[in-house]
């Protein structure tokens, strides 16, 4: 990297493409919308969490953690923030996929108004919040849950 | 595409593998027909493909879009703008852009220019000249920029795609600004890059697109996949003339096995000349031999010979030669218009002449022989040459 005026010439490092790239702690975003999960992202971000956003099965063909192959970014994130919507079955089938395959990662789920018994079951042992939580509320229980980040600048930043 | 030469292992690795391809295709060619080599030489092409498309699908399914982003990096207030530009860094209106987004309190800039490698140069390592050329430019532009502003530049002999993920790693940008023309250059950055950086990474990605004289727009969402859906044509476009060409040489390697087949089967000996005899009972065996250098001619010298060079047969009826040729070459009895063509291979073999027209017939040997007479021999009955009576 060279600064204004001077021109020292550095070699890019190779990265080979992986499910998560950045350092612990991450938290994987499921939002179909991209400017919500954008937001969401912004915010946990700020925050200190590196972050992956999945918009979800729709238009992608069934999501790889209800598959054989299970979902890398899932299985190795500290934490998943769930707002697929929850009245929809195929939302719901990753959620039950997540709550079986990743036991140990912690969910903050985004919940509808009405919640039926079968998603009540589902929700178990989860963080709910509302659907219309705003990125700071969620930025907050995952605090709440994994504690605040130290702070750590990437190699050359 | 990477290069194979990239580390030594990899180098190390590559060598010995053509090495050996060459050494299975030469040791084809020694030991068996000719046709092995193509052959062996078409299943490791097919080999080649394979792994290729193998390769292919496992980068896909790694590549498979989920976006993400690195911790923000400092206060809350600071903010972090990454630049992607190459052939575009000249332009008035980006300098004025990258001075209009350090110019606000705690904002940092960092100006990254991808070497524009082609893929053969990529391949075979001479990236030099794309990166020296980044390098010029981002230097001009760093020159130009007002002094006291956060700005720095870098730049990466990576792929466009693959240096913005290294700078995530590095300087953990909270925004993206790539740059690039409306239309797609040799030697300028894809306008597809910003919907590609958009679809990977977790964080707001602008593109600029300039036009010479009429400064930076940016494109709505339709013009961004008429991008993509350009640069799919191009790359559908180039992926079908890869293929055909592939196709092509596979088929004139196939084709190639089979005239070699074919014109090998036709050098074996043809112990059987006219097919009808397969049916009819043998009505004779004689027994002949070729001997070089053995009869005594009327000019002095001594001529090839067929130890038996007058044939009776009758019509429909075949007759066995037991032929021993003493000689290192083979020799023929051919008589086209009897329908009789024997090729007598060196050795001891028996062939069947089988006669359907009555008559008497002149054969000849077709092959050269008698040299040292100008092939007299071949000219003269009794010699290599003779009649056939067939009645």
């Amino acid at each position: 990297m060279f600064s204004a005026g001077s021109a020292t010439h550095e070699h890019a490092v190779h990265l080979s493409p992986q499910p998560w790239r950045w350092g612990h702690p991450r938290v994987l975003v499921e939002y179909p919308d991209e400017a919500g999960g954008l937001a969401i992202a912004s915010a946990l971000r700020f925050a200190g969490y590196a972050v992956s956003v999945c918009p979800g099965p729709p238009g992608r063909g069934q999501c790889p953690l209800v598959g054989p192959d299970g979902c890398a970014p899932a299985h190795d994130a500290d934490l998943v923030v769930c707002g697929l919507g929850y009245e929809r079955e195929v939302a719901r089938e990753v959620l039950r996929a997540l709550r079986t395959r990743c036991p140990d990662v912690p969910l903050v789920v985004a919940v509808p108004s009405e919640v039926d018994d079968d998603l009540r079951e589902l929700l178990q042992g989860c963080h709910e919040l509302p659907s219309q939580a705003s990125p700071e509320q969620i930025v907050d229980a995952v605090q709440g849950l994994l504690g605040p980040p130290a702070q750590e600048r990437p190699s050359g930043a | 595409m990477r290069s194979p030469f990239q580390s030594e292992p990899e180098a190390f690795r590559s060598v010995l593998a053509v090495l050996l391809a060459l050494l299975a295709i030469v040791l084809a060619a020694v030991l068996g027909p000719a046709w092995l080599a193509l052959a062996v030489l078409a299943v490791m092409l097919v080999g080649l493909v394979i792994r290729a498309t193998q390769l292919r699908i496992r980068k896909q399914r790694l590549d498979r879009p989920l976006k993400s982003a690195p911790p923000h990096v400092g206060s809350a207030a600071d903010r972090r703008v990454l630049v992607v530009a190459n052939d575009t860094l000249g332009e008035l209106a980006l300098l004025g852009e990258v001075e209009r987004l350090a110019s606000v309190p705690h904002t940092h800039v960092l100006m990254l220019a991808p070497a524009l490698v082609s893929s053969g140069a990529r391949l075979t390592g001479a990236v030099d000249g794309p990166v020296d050329q980044a390098r010029v430019r981002l230097a001009a532009v760093l020159d130009r920029v007002g002094q006291g502003l956060d700005i720095a530049g870098d730049i990466s002999e990576a792929e466009p795609l693959q240096a913005v993920e290294d700078a995530f790693a590095t300087f953990a940008p909270d925004e993206v600004i790539v740059c690039t023309r409306r239309k797609r250059t040799r030697s300028g950055l894809e306008p597809r890059l910003a919907a590609l950086v958009r679809e990977r990474f977790a964080v707001p990605v602008r593109h600029l697109v300039f036009d010479p004289g009429l400064g930076a727009r940016e494109p709505d969402r339709e013009t961004e996949a008429r991008y993509r859906r350009e640069f799919d044509d191009l790359f559908a476009r180039k992926s079908t003339l890869v293929t055909l060409a592939g196709v092509g040489i596979l088929a004139s390697l196939v084709m190639s096995m089979a005239a070699l087949v074919r014109s090998g089967e036709s050098a074996s000996p043809q112990p059987v000349v006219s097919q009808a005899a397969a049916t009819a009972p043998v009505s004779a065996v004689i027994a002949l031999k070729i001997i070089p250098s053995s009869k005594p001619g009327p000019d002095g010298k001594v001529h090839d010979a067929f130890t038996k060079t007058e044939f009776a047969v009758s019509v429909g009826r075949p007759v066995q030669l037991r032929i021993d040729n003493t000689d290192s070459q083979p020799h023929s009895i051919t008589a086209p218009e009897a329908g009789v063509n024997i090729t007598a291979m060196p050795g001891i073999h028996t062939y069947t002449m089988l006669v359907t027209t009555p008559g008497r017939f002149q054969w000849f040997c077709v092959y050269p022989c008698d040299s040292e007479a100008n092939g007299w021999a071949m000219r003269h009955a009794g010699y290599m040459s003779g009649y056939i009576t067939a009645s």
